[in-house]
């Protein structure tokens, strides 16, 4: 067995470690946000955070990343991540800022490639709280493994999600300075 | 309990009666009248639904005062369904919008009226807007009666029906009685477009509407962005196994034997095969993957060669198809001597343009669990467009009665137009699995499959003659499109099988899988005396000469058939412009009389900073390191919408790579029901445009889709994005409602084209604009 720390909880997994960290996730721990898409590492719609950074969980084997040290962060998880960061209390709908603002700005079409987006958003945003358009374009085409592709064509919509979530971040720490 | 004393009503045609009187609660629900060829829809529906009372259900008014309603309509990520359709229900009942809790779609189980998930504010929300009309006019006559006075005298607002001092909310109308009111349709539900409501209720004027333009949030983004929302992708039954395809090397390959599955690697598969479908089941998803690629490895096929290759498509459509065989159709805005006019013209402008085969390329490659019964029954649970004509496949597929067979329907990955006739692919195969190995089976396929198994959009080449007077006056207009049929709805799985499935395409099988290509490109220059379009179909390409009778299996993608023509007319029109040394812009507006479309083109000359001159530009080159820029524009006329567009690109001829740097789109859809939601849809289809101006085409060679991946079929990407520039344009008094997204995608590759070609001096007749397909057009 090997031992996993998913959204902050533990889990006990069987997969053998060669096994696609994707396909552990989804049919073993139900943590069904990371989507399959192209099993390349082409598209990052099964994107996930290892330790803050984004990877993708179609090619990467889940025997590597199954260490005590080791944190893997699902769309699930942004809540509680966002939470824990900024020591505040959890309710049942409790948003991180960058789902607030994919909600607030009617960012998602089919929404498919959105966990991946919301992920890339989310590392960008922990490194760099006002990125500008160019920087926000960069980190979605050429930052990580791929581009993260967005086939209905949401990428305006994403660039306003991420100067949004930007702004709602800095008055939330406005807010608790 | 207060009592109405009627026990039935005729209400333009529907019959409103009661089935009784309840101590608790009480509603009135809406149904289809169903012709006696129909029962089944009854039948199934009491078999199969959670509440078999309700199940076909339209429309329920409740005594909480809350209301549902149910489309046979899936949303794909246009929001349509949760938010448009509310709204304009709700605007049609007199309710307030936040009345309507439940909307319940797609599964055919549960919505009663089929159909498919296109021409969403186009055609199919017109019948729900009639089946509101039919219900708030059966809520009048209760009201009537029970206050006795006429129903003329009777107000709504609000939900709550008044006349003089007297008031009753819709809830309580119908609160402690059974209502049921039964309205006139005709078709089936099964049928491509499903079920239409006839008859004639009186429509609220648009004038006196409240809700229906306000920018309303789409309440299922909530579901999504938590993660809380199944998608198709995510369902998982009791005893699923998870199945992967051993798709043949080539489109016309039939099996000669199938590979060995080594049962010591993988303890836990099972190998099914059933005709040339060969596939793999496995309790493990990643052993199912490993599996079926060791199986692949020792599989032996028939070798196969029919296709031209991409590279020769255009010169074997032009020269090996005998364009004969299967008739041509004519344009609706056929008018004079087209050829005589321009044989007389001042100035003649004649050229050929070429669109390729695109794929639909969904960022989640097609995915459905199959669960077959013992008794025979089957549930598909999937994404699709059309979940009735699904449902109608699958029971062809397996010689039962459609009463067996169900489909439910998730939130999936975008479309595009590929499910519109039921299947995405995987969905049959993932039933026959089922069977075989007597549980659940998904079956999902690898993004390779999703690219090579999948149909694709239509390629087509076009001729383009106009002819100008000596004052640029364009006197006639010719156009000739050539290409193969855009509609193969037959389940792939099933063709590898030898299972039944409809008809392949032919020049005499009904519409729309006809081999005839129609015309398709509303026209709108009606000042142009002399028109005439025709259009030449052939088979698909591939069919005759594939064992299967399948080639490149085409299908209807974003504005189909309509943006294979459209390119080369707008592509062509600017042409002719600069032949006359006029401008674009106000070319188009001189050879129109439609005053929405000028209207619109006056507007976007202002919102993209338009400069009024002649193309090419002045600082044309079509050599050199440095970038040159030009502008372009397009238009387009679909589902009731006028839309213009302008894009401005920077070329570097050395190289020939195109930036696309500002996108301004001007849109009169009509009736604007949501402009919030609508802006998202614009924008997105407007760059989903430009990823297919800049970068698609299928390619393949004699047998096979080479297209296995992101890097072989290329998609636009974020650092690729233009400003976007968008002026929506609200017109009531047209009375009809605006269709999104699918629009915008057409009108970015001509107006790109058009800024090459002012930016260069050189025409760019062929798609996508590559590179090493505008070099060579530079150098031409």
């Amino acid at each position: 067995m090997l031992t996993l720390t998913v959204n902050g909880e533990k889990k006990q997994v069987a997969s053998a470690p060669d096994t696609p960290l994707l396909y552990v996730l989804r049919d073993e721990l139900g943590i069904m946000s990371p989507k399959f898409g192209c099993g390349l590492a082409q598209c990052g719609a099964c994107s996930v955070l290892l330790d803050g950074v984004e990877i993708r969980s179609c090619i990467t084997p889940v025997g590597p990343v199954a260490t005590a040290t080791s944190e893997i962060t699902t769309v699930e998880g942004l809540p509680a991540r966002w939470a824990k960061q900024h020591a505040q209390a959890m309710t049942e709908s409790s948003l991180h800022p960058v789902q607030e603002a994919w909600i607030e700005q009617q960012v998602p079409q089919c929404g498919f490639c959105q966990f991946g987006m919301m992920i890339k958003a989310t590392e960008l945003l922990e490194r760099n709280a006002a990125p500008s358009d160019d920087e926000i374009k960069e980190a979605f085409t050429t930052s990580g493994p791929s581009a993260h592709l967005c086939r209905c064509g949401s990428y305006a919509a994403i660039l306003e999600g991420v100067r949004h979530a930007a702004s709602l971040i800095a008055n939330k720490n406005k807010s608790l300075v | 309990m207060s009592q109405i004393n009627f026990d039935a009503a005729t209400i333009y045609g529907a019959k409103l009666s009661r089935r009784g009187f309840l101590a608790a609660g009480g509603a009135l629900a809406v149904y289809a009248t169903l012709a006696p060829r129909d029962a089944f829809a009854q039948a199934s529906a009491a078999s199969h639904s959670l509440d078999p009372t309700r199940s076909s259900s339209w429309i329920e008014i409740r005594a909480d005062n809350t209301v549902q309603f149910r489309t046979g309509k899936c949303d794909f990520g246009q929001s349509s369904i949760y938010v448009a359709y509310p709204q304009i229900v709700a605007e049609e009942l007199g309710v307030p919008l936040e009345a309507i809790t439940s909307v319940i779609s797609g599964d055919t189980d549960r919505t009663p009226d089929g159909g498919g998930t296109f021409g969403l504010l186009r055609t199919n929300v017109v019948n729900l807007r009639k089946v509101a009309a039919y219900t708030r006019e059966a809520i009048l006559e209760l009201a009537a009666q029970r206050f006795g006075v006429p129903k003329p005298q009777l107000t709504i607002k609000d939900g709550v029906v008044s006349a003089g001092s007297q008031s009753m909310t819709f809830g309580r109308l119908v609160q402690g009685q059974d209502l049921k009111l039964v309205i006139p349709v005709r078709g089936n539900a099964t049928d491509f477009a499903g079920l239409v409501v006839d008859g004639d209720p009186p429509l609220k004027p648009v004038s006196a509407y409240t809700i229906v333009g306000k920018p309303l949030k789409n309440p299922s983004l909530a579901g999504k962005v938590t993660a809380k929302t199944m998608y198709a992708t995510d369902v998982k039954l009791p005893g699923m196994w998870h199945g992967r395809i051993v798709h043949p090397p080539t489109l016309g390959s039939t099996l000669v034997k199938a590979g060995r599955l080594d049962g010591k690697k993988f303890p836990n598969s099972r190998i099914v095969v059933t005709g040339s479908l060969v596939g793999v089941v496995a309790s493990d998803e990643w052993e199912a993957i490993q599996a079926a690629k060791d199986v692949a490895a020792s599989t032996e096929w028939t070798p196969w060669k029919g296709l031209p290759g991409h590279e020769g498509l255009f010169e074997y459509l032009r020269e090996k198809i005998d364009w004969s065989a299967v008739p041509v159709t004519q344009g609706a805005a056929n008018k004079g001597d087209a050829a005589a006019a321009i044989s007389g013209a001042a100035k003649v402008h004649s050229a050929s343009y070429e669109f390729p085969y695109l794929k639909h390329a969904p960022i989640g490659p097609a995915v459905a669990v199959g669960d077959v019964q013992a008794d025979g029954t089957v549930t598909v649970h999937t994404n699709t467009q059309n979940p009735q004509y699904l449902r109608k496949g699958i029971a062809t597929m397996l010689n039962t009665s459609i009463e067996n067979v169900v489909i439910r329907t998730y939130a999936g990955s975008g479309h595009y137009g590929r499910s519109n006739g039921g299947n995405a692919g995987a969905e049959d195969e993932a039933v026959l699995l089922s069977k075989a190995v007597g549980r659940p089976v998904r079956v999902q396929w690898m993004r390779p499959e999703d690219l090579q198994w999948s149909t694709q959009g239509s390629a087509m080449y076009s001729t383009v003659r106009i002819g100008l007077d000596r004052d640029g006056r364009v006197v006639g207009y010719q156009s000739d499109h050539f290409g193969p049929p855009m509609q193969d709805d037959r389940l792939i799985g099933a063709v590898l099988a030898g299972l039944p499935t409809i008809n392949a395409p032919s020049a005499t099988v009904p519409a729309p899988h006809q081999a005839q290509l129609l015309v398709r490109d509303n026209w709108v220059y009606h000042q142009i005396p002399n028109v005439a379009e025709v259009g030449h179909g052939t088979l698909q390409i591939g069919q005759q000469a594939s064992p299967l009778h399948t080639g490149l299996r085409d299908h209807s993608m974003r504005t189909p058939i309509q943006f294979q023509q459209n390119f080369p007319r707008e592509v062509a029109m600017t042409e002719a412009a600069a032949l006359a040394r006029l401008d674009a812009l106000q070319f188009r507006i001189d050879q129109t009389n439609e005053p929405r479309l000028k209207d619109i083109l006056t507007r976007l000359r202002d919102a993209s900073e338009w400069q009024s001159r002649p193309s090419p530009s002045p600082d044309a080159a079509s050599s050199g390191d440095r970038p040159v820029r030009g502008r372009g524009v397009s238009v387009i006329f679909r589902d009731n919408g006028f839309w213009a567009c302008a894009g401005h690109a920077a070329v570097t001829p050395s190289t020939g790579v195109v930036k696309v740097e500002r996108m301004t789109l001007v849109v009169d859809p009509g009736i604007v029901v949501n402009p919030l939601q609508l802006k998202r849809q614009v924008e997105a289809g407007c760059l989903m445009g430009v990823s297919i101006a800049l970068h698609e085409e299928v390619p393949f060679d004699e047998g096979a889709i080479t297209a296995r991946d992101w890097l072989t079929y290329p998609i636009l990407k974020m650092a690729e994005m233009p400003e976007i520039k968008l002026v929506l344009v609200n017109r009531p008094e047209t009375g009809v409602y605006g269709q999104g997204s699918e629009t915008a995608n057409a009108l970015a590759a001509s107006a790109i084209a058009n800024a090459v070609f002012d930016a260069t001096g050189k025409p760019v007749r062929r798609l996508p604009l590559r590179p090493d397909l505008v070099k060579r057009a530079l150098s031409a």
